[in-house]
């Protein structure tokens, strides 16, 4: 047995100065004091950050923990509607002209003020450099570039009018310290993977890839009691799927699930001992896009019949558990109540009809195939039931569910007959329906190109009067429903679970969103 | 030259031929198969201009032949490259991840000789006896569990319902000094052990084999009939020659082995270089799995190595060679 | 994700005239009749799988149902019977099983024997055997069906295709053994052609090696399938026991109902098993030093 041990040695040194190599250094006393566990919010994600620069990175963690450093100049309540964040006041002070008024009371953590500066150097830095995954900059084509007319007040210059400028890009865009990124050139290549500097609530101090993300509180931020966010620290830890995130809750390892829980899940979780299960809104929708380049699909009773084939309340009450509502088949989520059309009414579910609209439209034996993501298990749920429901009105649907990559390939090239997936956040109807129904635009994935419909979605764009704006978006969504350019299925009700230790927690729509708000974290308390 | 020298020399060959040979692999699938790194990245409302922009900036858009010569060129310096999504050197990406891998596949390699050998032994010495029977059949039935099962399984038990060990990860955040080495430890036990019993079954059966065969030998014969206690026959002269095919299991599992910690570490939170890859492989992001293959290629050349030291521990006739 | 293949090593020629005494001894162990029972059984269920129940297409409210009289491996989250969607997937997984471990073996015997035979090309095919087994398998394939796209016969190929060096190194090691004997010799100097004489003598003598390469190589692509299927890289248009396991993962169903996961990996454990046991006792009943008698 001698023989063994060089190897043995030789392995055991090698791991384990390798391994001491990431020791951790204890913190050199953070700020607050105390430090005791009881100020130490855990939450479970699914994703590792990708990128801890806002102006790239996409994927959910990414958004989860930049949102809580580099703030949004708006924000939205539970209603979907648009409110102040850093931004006090917002609007347009002529058709080309958008402004916001941003606070004077936020500060970076390295004690430089929060000013217009940073926000018009955010905006032009996303013109100029263009980062891949940005979601602000499919929002600007008309922006030409902004500028700071104080230190609070910013201004942005459009080519044309355009109405959604101000309020997409006031979600959408998170706020970066130009002090900090400007003097690492191009913000599409700056990784920002240290020494961060935060304006509120939460500041990282420590990310292991693959493992976890600390953050600290950062004072003053307006947003929380005495300008102090509740917890001292934050800590995403990350699984690899909702089964370990639900263990590791159920053991008191995390206390937060960020990730919304699985339809099947929402009820075992809701009577679980020492668990408490949230209610969010959705802020999108499931939907079926058909492609009306290919034909018969740009037959409108071949898309009514395709429409009418399918049992909407059955998916609904088995995939999703009943966790859904209906938009009556138009693309406004029923959260935007401001914008919702009551007598648009769901596509009814008659496969008889179905076979009829086939038969006048001189179908017969159609074959279609129907791709979506497997990454979305909700999405290959209701795809099933959706081939078993075309095949009663004598459609037959080939289910191409697929890889994230050959998805994004087919879905960019067009390359299906019928689309099926989800929108996260549709939070502007004007702009959703700019993106999703003109021709060019970047989620049209029914490919239409009505010059009636565009030229609403346009003139809504267009306008800034609020109204007027209402009356054409109620227009065009009756045309995408009475013409079926799109099929929207349902929009999704989130659920999220969380240790009974914790309470105050925001609810904001959608998983984005949801409880990890950066107002929400700031205010979060441990219960008695 | 002298016979030791020739023999460095054809081990080193070899070594670069194999990193050579993974990275030409890595770059060929990557670039021969579909698959656009551009849409992985971008953000669905980017532009077509800025997609190709991007191709452009990640040096897509050039000839086969040229991203090939510059990316030998690189990594002959030791450049792996930056990653597309993460906009930092891989080597940095990569190497914060490979101690985890070392750790969990060494640990689990140890592990697996440790209980390997004792059981193949009891197997061998006891040829179609119950115990032999069942070990067989114990080293079957392990090396064919479907590892996320059984992660998932050992997570229940131990983790929630006994509270003995913790749910996933390599460490609890927020401990340090001597808390954090034992966190370390607890945060092992259970992807070590379910990567142990998978490769487990091999080194048993093959042990056994091997520990019969020479059990049978002329000189394990002789030196029963010369009187030796049994259990001195058994572990100083039939075991040593028994452990040469073992020895060698390892260098040729070692590939498995690497790539399997894939899913052990995918099940258990473990964030190691295989869970990277999978990332990676999501992201499309070239430069990064490139990079780790080559990482994990030259893994199994630095292992291969310590397994021909070891071989000629084991057997004096190699080293005269 | 181990190998079992050193196993062949051991694996010494025999002549046919042995066969018999193999068979012998091969049916007096248990485990291995055991096993070729089991085995039978499960490509049974394959093959007569629309006899046993109707295919799980079916939903409905019951979900997540633990076993009873009306759903004996109970129901899914969508409210599917899981002994429905187990025995559908028998066809698949052995289907692909059995596919992918066929052409590895063509493949790898192919090449194995072109090296035996022709010891010029044998040094390159050597290094190049060699320097596959050294890639890190699973996560190749990883990588090759994310950007191939998933279907049933890319991931027969795929697994195919990094299946047959090991097949390849067992077969080769075999075949030049056998090749240095005498009677391959004399049937050189006979006169017989290169295909006549590898079809007659080189052949039959690696012929043991392969059978015993097919159990391991099939039962190594089960688990492989399932690996890839649970990584959601599976198809999903046919069931497969990789698939059930995939959706229970997706729905968050692994953690809370532990009949989602138990009988698909039961079904797996018993195919994979059964077919390592066959080949363990095919080899011991071949070799007169391990047979028992």
């Amino acid at each position: 047995m001698r023989a063994r041990i060089p190897l043995t040695v030789v392995a055991a040194i090698a791991a384990a100065a390798t391994v001491a190599a990431c020791s951790p250094a204890p913190p050199s006393s953070s700020g607050g004091g105390g430090g005791s566990s009881s100020d130490t919010l855990t939450i479970a994600t699914t994703t590792d950050v990708v990128n801890f620069n806002p102006l790239i990175g996409n994927s959910r963690t990414d958004d989860w923990i930049t949102d809580l450093m580099y703030p949004r100049l708006l924000t939205i309540d539970a209603n979907g509607n648009k409110q102040p964040y850093l931004a006090k006041d917002y609007g347009y002070s002529n058709p080309t002209t958008g402004y916001y008024d941003i606070r004077d009371d936020m500060k970076w953590s390295d004690g430089q003020p929060v000013t217009a500066a940073d926000v018009a150097y955010t905006i032009n830095a996303i013109l100029k450099d263009k980062p891949a995954g940005n979601t602000t900059y499919g929002q600007m084509s008309n922006v030409s570039g902004a500028t700071a007319t104080s230190s609070t007040r910013v201004e942005l210059h459009l080519t044309r009018p355009d109405s959604t400028v101000i309020p997409e890009v006031g979600f959408w865009m998170n706020v970066v310290p130009q002090h900090v990124f400007q003097p690492h050139g191009s913000v599409a290549t700056f990784p920002n993977n240290s020494d961060w500097v935060s304006a509120g609530p939460y500041k990282l101090v420590s990310a292991v890839k693959g493992q976890s993300y600390t953050l600290d509180r950062v004072t003053p931020y307006p947003f929380a009691p005495n300008n102090t966010p509740t917890l001292q620290k934050i800590v995403y830890r990350v699984y690899p799927d909702i089964n370990s995130e639900i263990l590791a809750l159920k053991n008191g390892d995390v206390d937060l699930i960020g990730n919304s829980l699985p339809p099947a899940q929402v009820k075992s979780l809701q009577t679980s001992a020492g668990i408490k299960v949230q209610e969010a809104p959705g802020l999108g929708y499931e939907h079926m896009a058909f492609n009306m380049t290919k034909k018969p699909l740009d037959n409108l009773q071949v898309r009514q019949a395709l429409a009418d084939s399918v049992d909407y309340n059955a998916i609904r009450s088995v995939v999703l558990q009943g966790q859904a509502v209906t938009t009556g088949s138009s693309p406004i989520p029923p959260v935007l109540k401001d914008w919702v059309d009551p007598s648009l009414k769901e596509y009814t579910y008659d496969p008889t009809k179905a076979k009829q609209l086939l038969a006048q439209a001189g179908v017969s034996n159609l074959k279609l195939n129907l791709i979506y993501s497997l990454e979305d298990p909700v999405s290959s749920q209701a795809a099933t039931i959706i081939k078993d429901d075309e095949a009663k009105a004598g459609i037959t649907i080939n289910l191409e569910g697929q890889e994230r990559n050959t998805y994004l390939a087919n879905t960019a090239s067009g390359n299906y007959d019928i689309y099926l997936g989800n929108f996260a956040i549709m939070d502007d109807p004007t702009t959703n329906m700019s993106l999703t129904y003109l021709p060019g635009g970047a989620i049209n994935y029914s490919l239409v190109n009505d010059p009636a419909l565009s030229s609403l979605i346009k003139q809504a764009q267009s306008t800034t009067d609020q109204s007027t704006q209402k009356q054409l978006i109620t227009q065009a969504a009756t045309t995408v429903h009475n013409d079926v350019y799109d099929d929207v299925m349902y929009m999704q009700n989130l659920y999220f679970a969380y240790s009974d230790k914790w309470t105050g927690f925001t609810v904001k729509p959608s998983e984005l969103l949801s409880l990890l708000d950066p107002q929400s974290l700031a205010n979060v308390k441990k219960t008695g | 030259m002298p016979p030791v020298v020739r023999f460095a020399v054809r081990r080193l060959g070899r070594a670069i031929l194999t990193l050579w040979f993974a990275s030409t692999v890595t770059f060929l699938l990557l670039r021969l198969l579909p698959g656009n790194p551009a849409l992985a990245v971008a953000s669905p409302n980017m532009t077509v201009q800025a997609r190709n922009i991007l191709l452009h900036q990640y040096g897509l858009d050039q000839p086969l032949l040229t991203q090939y010569g510059k990316y030998l060129w690189q990594l002959l310096h030791g450049n792996l490259g930056v990653s597309f999504t993460q906009q930092v050197p891989v080597s940095s990406v990569l190497l914060a991840r490979l101690p985890w891998t070392l750790l969990l596949t060494g640990s689990s390699l140890l592990l697996t000789i440790a209980v390997g050998i004792p059981l193949g032994v009891l197997a061998a010495t006891r040829p179609h006896k119950v115990l032999d029977r069942f070990i067989q059949v114990f080293g079957v039935g392990v090396q064919s569990l479907f590892v996320p099962t059984v992660g998932i399984f050992l997570l229940f038990v131990f983790g929630l319902q006994l509270h003995w060990l913790p749910i996933g990860g390599a460490y609890t955040p927020g401990v340090y000094g001597a808390a954090w080495y034992g966190s370390i430890i607890a945060h092992l036990v259970l992807p070590g052990v379910s990567l142990m019993l998978v490769q487990l079954g091999s080194y048993v059966l093959t042990l056994r084999a091997t520990l019969i065969d020479s059990l049978g030998e002329d000189y394990t014969v002789l030196a029963n009939a010369k009187g030796l206690p049994r259990s001195k026959v058994v572990w100083k002269h039939a075991l040593r020659n028994a452990l040469l095919p073992t020895t060698t299991l390892i260098g040729l599992n070692l590939g498995y082995l690497v790539g399997g910690a894939v899913l052990t570490e995918t099940v258990f939170a473990y964030p190691g270089v295989g869970r990277g890859i999978y990332e990676a492989v999501t992201q499309l992001d070239y430069p990064v799995l490139q990079g780790a293959f080559v990482l994990l290629a030259a893994t199994v050349v630095v292992v291969n190595m310590l397994t021909d030291l070891a071989y000629g521990v084991l057997d004096p006739r190699v080293r005269t060679v | 994700m181990s190998s079992t293949a050193p196993v062949l090593d051991s694996v010494s020629t025999e002549s046919p005239t042995a066969a018999r005494a193999t068979w012998g001894a091969f049916r007096r162990n248990p485990l291995g009749m055991g096993s070729l029972v089991v085995l039978v059984l499960i490509v049974l269920v394959a093959i007569f799988a629309p006899l046993i129940v109707a295919s799980p297409s079916g939903y409905g409210g019951a979900v997540l149902q633990a076993p009873s009289g009306a759903h004996i491996f109970g129901t899914d989250n969508l409210g599917r019977d899981i002994f429905a969607e187990v025995v559908w997937g028998t066809r698949i997984s052995v289907l692909v099983a059995a596919a992918a471990s066929a052409l590895a073996i063509v493949i790898g015997v192919l090449v194995a024997m072109l090296g035996a035979y022709f010891p010029k090309a044998d040094s390159i095919i050597g290094t190049i055997v060699d320097l596959c087994l050294s890639l890190p398998v699973l996560p190749l394939m990883i990588l090759v069906t994310a950007l191939a796209g998933t279907s049933v016969l890319t991931e027969i190929l795929i697994i195919a295709f990094f299946s047959w060096p090991e097949v390849a190194r067992v077969v080769r090691s075999q075949a030049l053994s056998a090749v240095r004997l005498p009677y391959m010799d004399a049937a050189r100097l006979t006169g017989g052609s290169s295909t006549w004489i590898i079809r007659k003598h080189l052949l039959p003598a690696v012929a043991p090696v392969v059978v015993v390469s097919v159990a391991l190589t099939s039962s190594r692509a089960v688990l492989t399938a399932a690996s890839l299927a649970f990584l959601g890289l599976g198809g999903v248009t046919n069931w497969s026991w990789g698939r059930i396991l995939f959706e229970a993962e997706q729905s968050g169903a692994m953690s809370s109902a532990w009949w989602t996961t138990l009988f698909p990996s039961l079904a797996m454990l018993l195919l994979v098993v059964a077919a390592t046991l066959i080949s363990i006792t095919y080899n011991d009943a071949r070799n007169p030093r391990t047979r028992e008698d």
